[in-house]
């Protein structure tokens, strides 16, 4: 306990304080904008941790990486454009909502899902950090494999009306996945001798491309000349009617249970957190039914589990030196820099630094509170003002240097055209998107997972089942997909017999 | 550009006051790193940007481009102008070993070698309860047992596994490969006891060895490592000449001014010397190196020439 | 509408999942199972698709697209502005997109559409090329005018 206090102290003075309140704001901002990510942001402020107080600079990562997770519902809701591929599953039942006139109602879900979800997230950090870090060493190459075959299951929910149709958009996403270096045997698959092949397509080029091109269209053809007026937009405060906060606190212990779940696990990261949470969430409903066609548990489930992830996947960097993301990593080499060495140690090495990142990621969670709500509806949805033939054209130069900034090459826009014009007719012709993504995020997790693990037990199959952990995950995928089934026909039984 | 060169070429014999060098660098230089953000090799050019940020008044934008085990950063830089405004940073692995297992667009003549900066060893290590502790002992246990060992590492096109390869290959010994996404990943599959031998960076690897979870038998440098006391140096092991290193370069595009390549060459190695650096080096278990210019074509080539004898042999 | 709309769709999908298998069977060992696997897959998922939709009865009106004009404008400005931008710069490109595509929909504001796109590419500005320092598309018409490089 003295060892947080001891942090706090310090940072709760002006510069951390400053430092986070601005960079969560930009962070909800970098995370709004389709295209921009955290990562880059946090690259860039990285170099400054040199000469900067480094509680200063740790203090901005934390805002950034809390802010973007909660920015990408912003546009997620109000334009059906996922912000970070960790907000797809918000716009299944965020846009609904928004299109029957409470958007303001899911944007204030989102925001206070998110604080939660990273509230709680950073008091697993803060309390069973190293307890947690150990639990991730029981996975190896099979349990990877499970996790991902886990995911995939999760498809469920989003293959819409045709399930044939979403199974076919999944396998399309794994496909996609395949492409570039295999990096087990340096195989070159689906390459067509082009080099910028070779890393695979990016996954943000594509999410770019997939989901934000195909509304812009549609903003076009409804060619809307005027723009909403300020009665029309309705977004002012909507207080929650009594019971709703109630009502959503078992989606939030869930939803935070499988952010810090995931997050803790190197490699897996808050995209399948958010997709997880969603189907936990309406396969726990009692009316699954409702889920896609704007129920506020969705926008809920969503949002708290893409935020629980955040903090959580610190956890494996700060107790054991093994970074699971791009950010992760990014935090540890600005400890690094500050002559501190990840590991087992690092905890005893600088107290105050450690210790007062763990506040930083609690504190900007709750910020999220304050600063979420007021961005959403101050700036962004102001944005609607404009007529919508404004809009087409700002929207598009955003998703392009978003895509572009990337790795600074032309023919990423190319791709992200293309797969914009395919996910617009996809669309059209009942063939859901999110499996796609879903399918491009799992599918190389599972086919490198796998091959490891085979590799391990020397082509051994059975060591896939045998293993505790495995085990208990492959039983809970068949779970996973058995439950809605079954409970589905037992309320057919039931409404037969009434 | 050239008119002026050839004019300065002929009016100047001393490089240092010619007005293209007075000029450059005049504009934000863009610096290419083929992997993500995080890694060693991005780190370390974005704390080495900021000193020549300063050295040169200039600004240096950095540009990620991951993949292919670095291949597709070094196709695209490849086609930048050689204006002296784009830079690459990379590790050797992208030139010298990726090319073995992947047909790559571009050879070391795609670029024009400016500076090394710094290098570090490899290292192979096991859970303190491996029936081994020394550099001989750890091999003759791998003799002993073919097939038996497992041995994590950085992936296809990784330096990591020719440089175990190149050691096993001459005592004979077989081990199998497990090839990781990175030097974190493999580290989780070693604690958690997935793989038997953490084959990767020593930085990584180096809290294990100091609070005993883990030992350090070799390292894949001719001479010993003074961060990892226990691991023993290839020359003493008489395998001197299978040397295997990490290092980091900076490098230009095919046809950049020798003048610009001389001052840059220069200002790296002041950079790279400075004492926040080499103490931000050794946090890394890194030692800063410098060879500049032609010198650096002859070390990439003679690298290039000996992985490709070693992963001819492998049938990689 | 709905049925001929599948038939293709379904095709299309048999086609690129025999193409993947094809080109995954010459993969090398373990690295060519997996997508040609996922190849035949896709292909009898698109066989499902197309057949169930020739045996369906009915043939419900399905409409691609809703404004075709609108559609085919915007999507053509939007693949020339990617094409403008490495040659025009990336700046020049996205002023002459923000001020050509709403008048091609019919917005007839001039005005409006001039300062809504000036403040926006200062605000894109400020963002990729002042605070993020992000490398973009250089423009060809500044250094043309003499105004710095």
């Amino acid at each position: 306990m003295d060892f947080y206090l001891n942090a706090l102290g310090s940072v709760l003075s002006a510069a951390p304080l400053l430092a986070m309140v601005g960079a969560t704001l930009l962070g909800v901002f970098i995370g709004a904008l389709p295209g921009l990510n955290p990562v880059m942001a946090i690259a860039l402020l990285l170099p400054l941790t040199y000469s900067m107080d480094p509680l200063v600079a740790l203090g901005m990562v934390a805002g950034i990486y809390n802010g973007s997770m909660y920015g990408g519902a912003i546009p997620a809701i109000l334009l059906r454009i996922p912000g970070t591929p960790a907000s797809i599953a918000t716009t299944f039942d965020g846009f609904p909502m928004a299109d029957k006139g409470e958007a303001a109602k899911a944007l204030k879900i989102a925001c206070w899902s998110s604080a939660v979800g990273g509230i709680a997230s950073a008091l697993a950090l803060m309390t069973m950090g190293p307890l947690l870090a150990r639990v991730t060493l029981f996975f190896g190459p099979a349990e990877y494999f499970w996790i991902a075959i886990f995911g995939m299951a999760s498809v469920g929910v989003m293959v819409g009306s045709d399930p044939v149709k979403g199974v076919m958009a999944a396998v399309l996403g794994l496909l996609i996945g395949t492409i570039g270096i295999d990096n087990l045997s340096g195989q070159a698959r689906f390459t067509f001798d082009q080099t910028w092949l070779l890393g695979g397509l990016d996954l943000i080029v594509v999410l770019v491309g997939l989901y934000a091109l195909p509304p812009v269209l549609q903003l076009a053809e409804k060619c809307d000349l005027k723009g909403l007026s300020a009665d029309q937009l309705k977004l002012t405060n909507v207080p929650f009617a009594p019971g709703e906060k109630r009502g959503l606190i078992p989606t939030w212990l869930r939803s935070s249970g499988i952010g810090i779940g995931v997050g803790i696990l190197p490699g897996a990261g808050g995209n399948i957190a958010a997709f997880l949470s969603y189907n936990a969430a309406r396969n726990a409903s009692d009316d699954p039914d409702s889920f896609g066609r704007g129920n506020p548990q969705g926008v809920a489930a969503a949002e708290c589990g893409n935020n629980a992830d955040n903090a959580a996947s610190m956890i494996p960097a700060l107790s054991l030196g093994i970074p699971g993301n791009v950010v992760a990593a990014l935090v540890l080499s600005a400890l690094t820099i500050h002559g501190l060495q990840p590991g087992p140690q690092l905890f005893h090495q600088n107290p105050v630094l450690v210790g007062g990142f763990m506040m930083e990621m609690l504190i900007t969670s709750i910020l999220i509170f304050a600063l979420g709500g007021a961005v959403a509806t101050r700036v962004f949805a102001q944005f609607q003002r404009l007529p919508g033939v404004l809009l087409v054209p700002s929207i598009l130069i955003l998703m392009c240097v978003g895509v572009y900034v990337i790795n600074g090459r032309p023919v990423d826009l190319w791709v992200m055209l293309a797969a914009g014009i395919a996910g617009y007719f996809l669309e059209k012709v009942n063939v859901p998107l999110a499996p796609i993504i879903l399918g491009m995020i799992l599918g190389p997790m599972a086919e490198q997972s796998v091959r490891r693990a085979l590799l391990i037990s020397r082509g051994d199959a059975t060591e896939l089942l045998t293993r505790p952990i495995s085990a208990l995950l492959a039983v809970m995928t068949i779970l996973v997909i058995v439950w809605p089934v079954a409970k589905a026909m037992r309320r057919r039984k039931r409404q037969r017999q009434s | 550009m050239t008119f002026r060169t050839t004019f300065i070429g002929l009016t100047m014999a001393a490089a240092i006051a010619s007005p293209a060098l007075a000029e450059y660098p005049e504009r934000t230089i863009e610096l290419t790193i083929p992997a993500g953000a995080g890694g060693g090799t991005d780190t370390s050019a974005r704390k080495l940007a900021i000193l020549l940020e300063e050295m040169l008044g200039t600004s240096i934008a950095i540009l990620n481009v991951g993949g292919g085990g670095g291949s597709v950063g070094a196709s695209q830089f490849m086609q930048a102008k050689p204006d002296g405004y784009s830079l690459f940073a990379t590790w050797n692995s992208p030139l010298t070993t990726v090319p073995q297992v992947q047909n790559v667009a571009y050879s070391l003549d795609s670029f024009t070698p400016i500076a090394s900066t710094s290098e570090t060893a490899y290292t192979l290590c096991v859970k303190a309860d491996f029936p081994a502790t020394t550099g001989e002992e750890f091999l003759a246990e791998l003799e002993a047992n073919p097939g038996k060992y497992t041995y994590g590492n950085d992936g296809i096109g990784g330096t990591m596994q020719l440089a175990a390869e190149r050691i096993f290959q001459a005592r004979g010994i077989d081990a199998v490969a497990i090839p990781f996404g990175g030097a974190g990943e493999t580290l989780q599959n070693f604690l958690g006891g997935h793989v038997d031998i953490y084959g990767g960076s020593i930085s990584t690897v180096l809290p294990y060895v100091e609070n005993g979870e883990a030992k350090c038998p070799l390292v894949t440098s001719a001479a010993d490592v003074p961060a990892l006391p226990g691991a023993a140096g290839l020359e003493s092991l008489g395998l001197g000449d299978k040397e295997t290193l990490l290092w980091r370069a900076i490098l230009g595009p095919k046809g950049l001014d020798p003048e610009i390549v001389t001052m840059l060459a220069d200002t790296i190695e002041k950079a790279v010397n400075e004492p926040s650096y080499v103490e931000f080096l050794k946090t890394k278990g890194e030692v800063p190196n410098v060879v500049k210019g032609d010198a650096l074509g002859e070390r990439l080539q003679s690298e290039y020439d000996g992985l490709a004898e070693v992963s001819k042999a492998l049938g990689l | 509408m709905e049925k001929r709309q599948d038939i293709a769709l379904g095709l299309i999908f048999v086609l690129v999942g025999l193409a993947a298998a094809w080109m995954a069977s010459r993969y090398s060992g373990a690295s060519g199972t997996y997508p040609m696997t996922l190849g035949l897959i896709l292909t009898f998922l698109g066989g499902t698709v197309a057949a169930r939709a020739v045996r369906a009865g009915q043939d419900k009106a399905r409409q691609l697209v809703a404004a075709p004009s609108k559609f085919i404008t915007t999507a053509v400005i939007a693949a020339v502005y990617v094409a403008a931008v490495i040659p025009f710069g990336f700046y020049t490109a996205s002023l002459m997109l923000m001020l050509v595509l709403p008048v091609a929909l019919g917005f007839r504001q001039w005005i409006y559409a001039v300062i809504v796109a000036v403040i926006f590419i200062a605000v894109v500005y400020l963002v990729f090329s002042v605070l993020l320092e992000k490398p973009l598309p250089r423009e060809a018409i500044p250094p043309l005018l003499g105004l710095g490089g």
